[in-house]
């Protein structure tokens, strides 16, 4: 088991992945001749190479050791990409100050120390700058309040 | 030199460095930029071709750990370069029917997730807690330090400025071969992270320097030599302008105006920076709970500017995930970057080579200037390979940690 999941087994794997993924993905784009390369040549021609250098990375793994990796804490990341995600979706249909709390608030979260006030505090700050920077200041086509403002 | 209480005279010492270093850097780009230019006119398709094939593998030198994992990642990154339009045919690559990806991948949502979110994840992990308030004393150096910091501020700058040049070379490079010179040359090596004024002079002014030169690579060839310049080409590139020698015989207000900027801008450095170093310093004590959001914020509010698009916003959170796996993996993210700025242009010129040589890969070595960069190519990655090199690189990568 340990011998698996190590830093250079476990990329050795994502690199065959990607690889086989790519020539998946691509198998329809047509290969050609060398003089004549079509749209799939040169990523047929990538994807074997990683896939033969993911799998070398690999082997070398295995037969040498490498370090262990460190067990991810899913908070932190979970959450910071639920927060982008958020904003993202909230941006356009709600607005700048909308996504930017839902933001701040699950980012805020993903810290060890939550205190309200102070996140509380920090929104006021962060939207009053932005809407002064970005809105005032640049001119961006954006809404603040979607409807509103 | 901070727990001395000379926190002042050594940001004041190597603002005074990097000002100086950053003009010398500058007058040898304007020497050196109009005969590079010239000489890059001559390259042909597989020169070119190769040329990029030595910068990716001079990349591989700057990254820490396994080499065959860095030269993985460049793959890996020439791979996502692909995403797009084919030039050639117009064929549709990879975009799984997403319209955004037509045009290729967005260059500045990857840099923001892989970097930017990765490493925000990555310290709220560690629970990062800033240490307390820094004296910053007196900002005049005392005559003793300045008459020892002189001579290593001019060894810092020639260092910094060759080191600066090469491919895979640049700032970070330079900085530490500098401090590691230093200490070779000092008399007293022991008084190294004690205080030494010459610890501070020269990598600050090595690292400027480097900075200033590894345009030249960038500006003349339109070869990125480290991820900053990668960044520089992805800047360039949305506001239209393909980065090679054609800035300078084309465009020679934009190019001359980007030196004269370069030189501005350390200016300001020392002038700004000199009467608010305790601002800064204060700034630096503001807690990463406060710091985390904001920085999120901007990245969001940056990606969805580029296009008004929240499909880019999409994206830095899907190479954030990516970021955070690299970083656990302990794959280097700077070969990934390069590889991604140089893929599309890279293929381009291999088609092209191969078309004009009617499919025949002999071209690559027939042309000399093309022969000469794989042989340092080859050359580069044997030397890699050698134990005795292998080990002062990981020694290096150490003291970095």
């Amino acid at each position: 088991m340990n011998r698996f999941v190590t830093k250079d087994f476990l990329s050795g794997l994502m690199f065959v992945a990607f690889g086989l993924a790519a020539l998946y993905f691509g198998q329809h784009l047509a290969v050609g001749t060398p003089v004549r390369m079509g749209p799939g040549y040169v990523p047929r021609m990538l994807s074997l190479i990683l896939l033969a250098l993911g799998a070398v990375v690999c082997i070398v793994a295995l037969v040498s050791g490498s370090e262990p990796v460190e067990r991810p804490k899913w908070k932190p990341i979970t959450l910071v990409t639920l927060g982008i995600v958020c904003f993202g979706l909230l941006f356009e249909r709600a607005g700048l100050i909308p996504a930017l709390v839902v933001l701040v608030m699950i980012s805020s979260l993903a810290g060890e120390e939550f205190k309200l006030t102070e996140v509380i505090g920090n929104i006021v700050v962060l939207s009053i700058l932005c809407t002064i920077v970005f809105k005032v200041g640049l001119g961006m086509n954006i809404a603040i309040v979607q409807g509103i403002w | 030199m901070a727990r001395r209480g000379r926190a002042g005279a050594a940001l004041s010492i190597s603002a005074v460095g990097s000002f100086f270093a950053g003009t010398v850097g500058t007058i040898i780009i304007v020497i050196f930029a109009e005969p590079l230019t010239q000489m890059a006119q001559k390259f042909g398709p597989a020169d070119y071709c190769s040329l990029m094939a030595l910068g990716l593998v001079a990349a591989v030198v700057l990254a820490s750990g396994s080499i065959t994992k860095a030269i993985s990642m460049v793959f890996l990154g020439l791979l996502f370069g692909l995403i797009g339009t084919d030039v050639n045919t117009g064929a549709q690559r990879f975009t799984f029917d997403i319209p955004e990806l037509s045009d290729g991948i967005d260059f500045a949502p990857i840099a923001m997730g892989l970097f930017g979110i990765a490493e925000i994840v990555v310290n709220l992990e560690r629970h990062l807690e800033r240490g307390g308030a820094i004296k910053v004393g007196s900002l005049w150096p005392t005559r003793e330090e300045i008459r020892r910091s002189i001579p290593a501020i001019l060894r810092g700058t020639f260092l910094g400025s060759m080191l600066g040049v090469l491919p895979g070379g640049g700032p970070t490079l330079g900085a530490f071969s500098a401090y590691t010179l230093e200490k070779k040359l000092s008399k007293n090596p022991g008084e190294f992270g004690k205080g030494a004024v010459e610890g501070v002079a020269s990598p600050e002014a090595a690292n400027n320097a480097a900075a200033q030169t590894s345009f030249i690579p960038m500006l003349t060839l339109g070869i990125p030599s480290n991820a900053v310049m990668a960044l520089m080409v992805g800047a360039m590139i949305i506001q239209g302008i393909q980065p090679g020698p054609e800035v300078m015989t084309k465009k020679p207000d934009l190019f001359w105006g980007m030196i004269v900027s370069m030189w501005i801008g350390n200016a300001m450095l020392v002038i700004i920076n000199l009467p608010m170093i305790g601002m800064w310093v204060k700034l630096l004590t503001v807690p990463y709970r406060y710091l985390a959001p904001a920085i999120l914020l901007f990245c969001c509010i940056g990606a969805y500017s580029l296009q008004n698009s929240t499909f880019h916003v999409m994206q830095v959170a899907i190479f954030g995930v990516l970021g955070y796996v690299f970083v656990k993996l302990g794959c280097e993210g700077a070969p990934f970057l390069l590889g991604l700025v140089l893929g599309p242009q890279m293929e381009e010129y291999f088609r092209r080579a191969m078309l004009l040589s009617r499919g025949d890969a002999m071209v690559f070595i027939e042309r000399p200037i093309s022969l000469g960069l794989l042989i340092t190519t080859a050359l580069l990655l044997v030397l890699m390979a050698l134990p005795s090199i292998k080990k002062a690189r990981e020694e290096a990568f150490q003291e970095e940690g």
